[in-house]
């Protein structure tokens, strides 16, 4: 357990290395006074019960330590029966109400001579191991023999998994786990049979997509439970969350009591929001910088796209990236003694960062005037082995690392003990995630320090400079929608194939009318058989359990394999990659690094039963960026509405969305300039069915803006795209602009990732929409690629299907912008802002219009996007704010335009994502 | 004709089509079939003029229209009609409406453009061209339909129920003896897929379709069809273990081309293929030998389980469904005094406890000594008799647990011996080693079928009829275990696995990455889970 119940209370700043201030004061370079404020947070005593009050004589007397008081209350509501969720702060002890529970039921099962089982499922396979040793303890330390094991994907086949189906009274695993694993409850009759606890550890991981797919693998467990003769109380522990009894209510299906009020000590924190110095003009006046020209030495992927128009004199200053400043203030604080966790938003950086932070220390090297101090800084992610992990997780522990620089990965309840500091590189996009994340700092009632570095993006600009936004209000709600049918659909054949669904399962599993609905729909579809009076068995290819995707990637994961005849030293034990992933950054000749070392993939084989991916390792100075762009065909309309009789129509429906990382640039590592261009990856688009909702914008309010803006030129693009001058680039601009202010707005409207969103602009709607039988089959019949793989095989044939399409109409077709679910099959977002769109949209406009960057293509904070797949080009704040204006009712009325001049001119069907 | 009367007619997938001339001999020669489909819907011409070298009938691929976008075949009891794709289905209407006047012969139309669409986010599945497809009924002046397609697997087949002007969908049912006919002013199009079945092995499936008249069926056209289905790779040299796609591929440079070629190559020729090896070499042998002459191989040392004591107890069980709510019949076949005991419930289908509990009574009664036998026991009959002695009979679970359980089917596929037979199924294997059972005309989804019906309308099944299907499996396994027990060990047997392909356990995932469960006896679609 990681319980402390030292309370002494000498919480000064003395107790960690560096303070707020301090890192403040002593970071090598110079910076607005504005661009950093300092929070400090108040700590809090611990409080505690007695826990002879709570717990029975022979579990208190082995414990050596009283209860928080949030543990005792859980403790107490299970004795009353009752299901539990614990929605208290990192390390605050949720595992020890469980495992105490287990304790409790193992112990008067004993009495009675039965058994009694638990089933503790966690989000990672990481955090199973770690705490299955955490169980193991605290079970040896109450003197009992209870049985805990592991049972997932890594545990060894054969013998081992059927002692652990036989004999184990804990079996840990996860939710991909017990999905799968369902499919053979028979092997599972004795511990099934015996389930008296099923514990649910981090809970609010399980939200959207993924959510709803855990929230019918328990539907489906509890109906295989009941079968068996179980019926299981309901542990969940969950960080703090907006809705922790709704969402736990959602995922179980039965009420939940919350226990949210934290009994655990916790230190006073200093909290530094930190904005990074400007970058350009008087070049970082004061600072020691050494063999630089003053820009950073090292750029990165996500600043190409806002430095993309160049660096004169004349552009507007720009902040330096958290992908870069995050690096060196972790670096800094580890030579200052205070050890680190960094959170990264990918593998690449959390592996970068490493390298960055040495870096950081020789270019300053007047400073850092001991070379060899406090080195030991090691990256940790997902795609590290599980050895890997484990050494770096104990080396944390126990303090032979000054500092980690790590994915989200971490930001789970593994056991690497308190830091005395954290380094966020960007706001992680949820104030539930940042608080979970700098929990991770503090030790019981000792001080902590916790940096977050803002990146451009708007939420990070907006966070830094509204500190009230992440103190003031409640963390976000996890959504988990169980009503989306295409998800209930999938798991009902999953549960006909594991019992026959029948009358029983009407009300429990899904009220009759919604049952007989998708049972029909497989019945029609030859996939199931049978009627609800005597039993509807699945009849579909064997095992439709291995066609749930939990984590929202599709089809087999890639093997990671060595090139042959290289050193099986260099093999980089790299867990297996997502095809998704294989797509963007694992194509052949992509320079990936990984554990500090470069690889080079060599050979992808997609089509073998075991695809993989061959690496051999290299050294070359750049690494490789994939360009990605996006376009969709396809959509269809279920709903659309006029907004508030301004003539733009608004759609929801579904649609074909076409990811092509077609090519890719290699980088200089050092200096961030590109190498080569636009080198061809050989890729087919990953293709996704998804739902999406779009605007199309009035002809007159398009003719007068096109007028309006039609000197704006990027001239760029021109001469990349091959094309004239445009009369329409400012207007699409300002339609691109806006489609991004929207997606950049929406996680404070709604509660969704921005990530979990995807837009396009586009001048030409109409050619992205589905098109009657006719037309269709006749531009397939035309199209270079008609056959049986629908889509364009490369971003440009499906630009010139778009031509084609936009050609092939006889009425103008309407400009406008998409927004769409980043996920196969959609989860309801583009719904939510069909719904909510005006909302939005003033949100938006504010956004862009308040924005004091004074550029018209305006900058990452207002309407670029470090997502875009096109450069961040052209954007046009102007024109954004124009469209906006007109949407919400609230522009000067249009002048009349030159009408007529716009018609003649044939749009292009330009489109931007 | 390997499978029942009437036409036959045999589905290509193209990939097929393409595979070696030998193996696409074998192909013909076993199935012998009255017409060859190359299906589409895909235009795949060059794998339809490599099946027109090789078979005599008429090869069709209809995504081609060489003949034009409607061809009429005559197959004997019955005509196909073949459409192009399903925008010049209502040509079709002139070719039925003449069939339908001339006497009798009942016609099944082909179309790869027909196929089923799921959308489950509005929870429905849509049936492609079905307007289409009312419309040619209507203009045909016809009732009913049968429409074969490619796009949809050998295993689809259900009655789609339209309205005559619109094509709207009035209702689904299945086909066949169960289907029951209900709207009256409606057109009923009986959709019968062609396409490879999922969950065969790589190589895909090939599927033969007898369709006959029986006029006492109430199924559309009143057409009896019939399905055989086999892994590709059950034909030509890849039907011996040990030799995939690229051995196949390299025996036939070496102009080894069939089964007996390859036994009268010599071994030490065969092992200096790439990746054979001498055990390899060997076991190609003695399977190619196996296969030829239909005679069983054993090749270990293992013994059989039961070989030194008394035999066991042959088990066979059936169920409802796959997803059985009740195990409503138990056989077991004792060698030992030739005698056969069956367990039926014929009068509350809605208790599983009777059964099971007078099963147990016998078994634990009077043989608490005896092992139990089955054919897959593992992936069913002990599956399911686990679960349901745990939940009707818990007082006997303990005493279920211990009894020793023995399947020979996994003794045979973890590579204890070599069998003929195309696949595994114990008909397949048990006709190949010279069983004649009862021709009771039943298979395990047809018993479970009319068992299904007596739970809902309580009409009685032909008892005797399904009791005699029960035991004839009981003593078809005793039969092939026989064969087994007496068979010669191959020379210079050593262990190891053979796995035949066709196991449909590719894909399965679990944890947060992928990994399959290898643990799990192989899950053989073909092997037909009852």
């Amino acid at each position: 357990m990681n319980q402390r119940t030292d309370t002494a209370s000498n919480a000064n700043a003395a107790d960690i290395p560096v303070t707020g201030e301090e890192l403040v004061e002593t970071y090598p370079s110079y910076r607005e006074e504005a661009d950093v404020s300092l929070v400090d947070l108040p700590g809090r005593p611990a409080e505690t019960v007695a826990s002879e009050t709570v717990l029975q004589p022979d579990l208190a007397g082995p414990l050596d330590h009283d209860l928080y008081s949030h543990q005792a209350a859980a403790l107490e509501a299970l004795a009353d029966d009752e299901n539990v969720c614990v929605a208290t702060s990192t390390a605050s002890g949720k595992t020890l109400v469980y495992a105490l529970q287990i304790a409790r039921n193992y112990l008067t099962a004993e009495r009675e001579g039965e058994e009694s089982t638990a089933y503790v499922c966690y989000p990672t396979k990481a955090l199973s191991r770690d705490q299955e040793r955490e169980l193991n303890d605290l079970f040896d330390d109450l003197g009992l023999e209870i049985d805990v094991a592991v049972y997932d994907g890594d545990t060894e086949r054969g013998e081992p998994r059927k002692r652990i189906r036989a004999e184990a009274d804990v079996v840990i695993s996860n939710f991909a786990g017990v999905n799968t694993y369902l499919h053979d409850h028979d092997r599972w009759a004795r511990f099934f049979s015996a389930c008296d606890l099923l514990v649910i550890d981090e809970s609010h991981t399980y939200t959207g997509v993924h959510g709803m797919h855990v929230a019918w693998i328990l539907r489906r467990l509890k109906r295989v439970l009941a079968y068996y003769g179980s019926d299981p109380q309901f542990v969940l522990t969950s960080a703090t969350i907006g809705n922790p009894g709704v969402h736990s209510s959602a995922l179980i299906d039965e009420p939940v009591t919350v226990v949210d009020e934290d009994g655990s000590p916790q230190g006073p924190r200093d909290l530094v929001l930190w904005n990074p110095p400007m970058r350009t003009g008087g070049v970082e006046n004061g600072s020691d910088v050494e063999g630089g020209d003053g820009k950073d030495a090292i750029s990165d992927d996500a600043t190409a796209g806002a430095s993309a128009s160049g660096a004169s004199d004349d552009d507007p200053p720009e902040r330096l990236p958290a992908t870069i400043e995050a690096p060196q203030v972790f670096s800094h604080l580890t030579y200052h003694d205070a050890q680190t966790l960094l959170f990264t938003p990918s593998r690449k950086l959390a592996e970068l960062s490493i390298e960055r932070a040495g870096e950081h220390r020789r270019r300053r090297s007047r400073y850092y005037t001991n070379p060899d101090r406090n080195t030991a800084l090691e990256p940790y992610h997902a795609g590290h082995s599980r050895k890997k992990r484990h050494g770096t997780e104990h080396q944390l522990k126990n303090g032979l690392l000054e500092g980690v620089a790590s994915t989200n990965a971490l930001e789970l309840g593994i056991n690497v003990g308190a830091m005395d500091a954290t380094v966020q590189m960007g706001y992680p996009g949820q104030r539930q995630s940042f608080w979970q994340q700098i929990g991770r700092a503090g030790r019981g009632e000792r001080r902590a320090l916790s940096v977050l570095v803002a990146e451009h993006r708007t939420l990070d600009q907006y966070v830094v400079s509204h500190p009230e936004f992440l103190l003031e209000s409640d963390v976000e709600d996890a959504v988990v929608d169980v009503d989306n049918d295409a998800v209930f659909a999938q798991h009902v054949r999953c549960a006909a194939d594991e019992l026959a669904i029948d009358e029983r399962d009407v009300g429990e599993f899904a009220d009759r009318e919604r049952l007989e609905g998708a049972l029909e729909m497989w019945r029609r579809a030859g996939q199931v058989r049978g009627r609800l009076e005597t039993g509807v068995s699945y009849t579909g290819p064997p095992r439709p359990q291995s066609s749930i995707s939990l984590y929202a990637t599709a089809g087999q994961e890639y093997e990671v394999r060595l090139a042959e005849g290289v050193d099986e030293e260099y093999d980089p034990e790299m867990e297996p990659l997502a095809r998704e992933r294989v797509f963007r950054d694992f194509h052949e000749g992509a320079v990936r690094l990984h554990a500090g070392q470069q690889y080079e993939v060599c050979a992808v084989d997609h089509d073998a039963p075991q695809p993989s991916v061959t690496v051999r390792p290299t050294n070359v100075d750049y690494y490789t960026q994939t360009r990605s762009e996006v376009t969709i065909l396809d959509a269809e309309s279920e709903k659309s509405r006029e907004i508030n009789d301004t003539g733009f129509d608004l759609h929801y429906g579904t649609g074909t969305v076409l990811v092509y990382h077609g090519t890719y640039d290699k980088v200089a590592v050092h200096g961030g300039k590109p190498k080569d261009q636009a080198i061809p990856t050989d890729n087919p688009p990953l293709q996704m069915e998804t739902q999406l909702c779009w605007l199309e914008v009035p002809q007159d309010v398009e003719h007068h803006l096109v007028e309006e803006y039609r000197e704006y030129s990027v001239p760029e693009l021109e001469s990349e795209a091959d094309l004239e001058a445009i009369p329409h680039i400012g207007y699409v601009g300002g339609l691109h602009a806006a489609e991004h202010a929207m997606i950049g707005v929406a996680p404070l409207e709604l509660t969704l990732d921005k990530r979990d969103l995807g837009g396009l602009s586009t001048l030409t709607i109409d050619s992205h929409l589905a098109m009657d039988r006719e037309s269709t089959d006749e531009t397939q019949s035309a199209a270079p690629n008609a056959g049986d793989d629908r889509a364009p095989r490369s971003i440009e044939a499906a630009r010139a299907t778009v031509r084609q399409l936009a050609n092939s109409l006889e009425r103008e077709p309407a400009s406008g912008w998409f927004i769409y679910d980043g996920i196969e099959g959609g989860l309801g977002f583009s719904r939510a802002i069909y719904d909510e769109f005006e909302a939005l949209a003033k949100r938006a406009r504010e956004h862009v219009a308040d924005c004091d960057c004074g550029r018209i293509d305006g900058c990452p904070a207002c309407v670029m996007d470090e997502q875009c797949g096109n450069d961040n080009m052209p954007l046009h704040r102007g024109a954004a704010v124009d469209v906006f204006d007109r949407l919400l009712g609230e522009g000067e009325s249009l002048e009349d335009a030159d009408v007529e001049r716009s018609e003649r001119e044939r749009r292009p069907p330009l489109f931007y994502s | 004709m390997s499978n029942g009367d009437g036409s036959s007619l045999l589905a290509l997938p193209p990939a097929v089509a393409e595979r070696s001339i030998p193996t696409l001999e074998d192909v013909r020669d076993y199935f012998d079939p009255d017409g060859v489909w190359v299906i589409g819907p895909n235009r795949e011409p060059k794998a339809a003029a490599r099946a027109r070298q090789v078979f005599d009938p008429p090869v069709v691929h209809p995504p081609l229209g060489d003949a034009g976008p409607v061809q009429r075949h005559d197959l004997g009891e019955v005509s196909v009609v073949t459409v192009q794709n399903g925008a010049v289905l209502e040509d079709a209407a002139e070719v039925l409406a003449a069939d339908g006047r001339r006497d009798g012969t009942p016609s099944v139309l082909v179309c790869d453009d027909v196929t089923t669409t799921v959308r489950p986010t509005a929870l429905e599945t849509s049936l492609e061209f079905a307007p289409a497809l009312a419309a040619l009924a209507t203009e045909a002046d016809r009732e009913s339909l049968t429409v074969l397609t490619g796009a949809l697997p050998a295993t689809y087949d259900r009655t789609w129920h339209l309205e005559h002007s619109s094509g709207a969908c009035l209702g689904v049912a299945s086909s066949g003896p169960e289907s029951t006919s209900d709207p009256t002013d409606a057109v009923a199009v009986r959709v019968h897929g062609l396409g490879s079945v999922d969950g065969y092995g790589p190589a895909r499936s090939i599927s033969s379709l007898a369709i006959s008249r029986d006029e006492s069926s109430t199924s559309p056209n009143g057409l009896t069809i019939d399905v055989e289905t086999l892994d590709a790779d059950e034909f030509g040299l890849e039907a011996v273990t040990g030799v995939g796609p690229k051995t196949a591929e390299r025996l036939e440079k070496r102009s080894i081309t069939t089964r007996s070629e390859l036994l009268e190559t010599p071994l030490a020729q065969l092992c200096d293929l790439p990746n054979v090896g001498s055990t390899g070499a060997e076991r190609m042998h003695a399977h190619a030998e196996v296969l030829e002459t239909g005679e069983p191989r054993r090749l270990t040392g293992e013994a059989l389980p039961g070989e030194s004591h008394r035999p066991p107890l042959c088990l066979d069980i059936e169920t409802d469904d796959l997803s059985p709510t009740i195990i409503w019949q138990v056989g077991v076949y004792d060698p030992v005094d030739d005698s056969y005991r069956a367990f039926v419930e014929r009068t509350d289908p809605a208790d599983p406890g009777p059964v099971l509990e007078a099963f147990c009574d016998w078994l634990l009664g009077t043989h608490p000594d005896r092992a139990l036998c089955t054919w897959n026991g593992w992936r069913f009959d002990y599956r399911h008799l686990g679960a349901f002695v745990n939940g009707h009979v818990p007082h006997y679970a303990s005493e279920w647990e211990s009894i020793p359980k023995f399947d020979l089917y996994k003794w045979v596929t973890d590579g204890n011996a070599l069998l003929p037979g195309r696949t595994n199924r114990l008909e397949d294997v048990s006709n190949a080693l010279g069983y004649e059972g009862r021709e009771t005309g039943l298979d395990g989804a047809a018993t479970a079928a009319a068992y299904q019906r007596f739970m809902r309308t309580g009409a009685e099944l032909e008892w005797d009829r399904h009791e005699a299907y029960c035991e004839d499996d009981c003593r078809a396994l005793w039969h092939v275990y026989e064969r087994v027990r007496e068979a010669p060990r191959a020379s210079g047997s050593g262990s190891g696995s053979v796995s035949r392909a066709g196991t449909g356990d590719r894909d399965k995932t679990e944890g947060a990455r992928t990994s399959s469960e290898s643990e799990s006896e192989s899950e053989q679609v073909g092997l037909d889970s009852f």
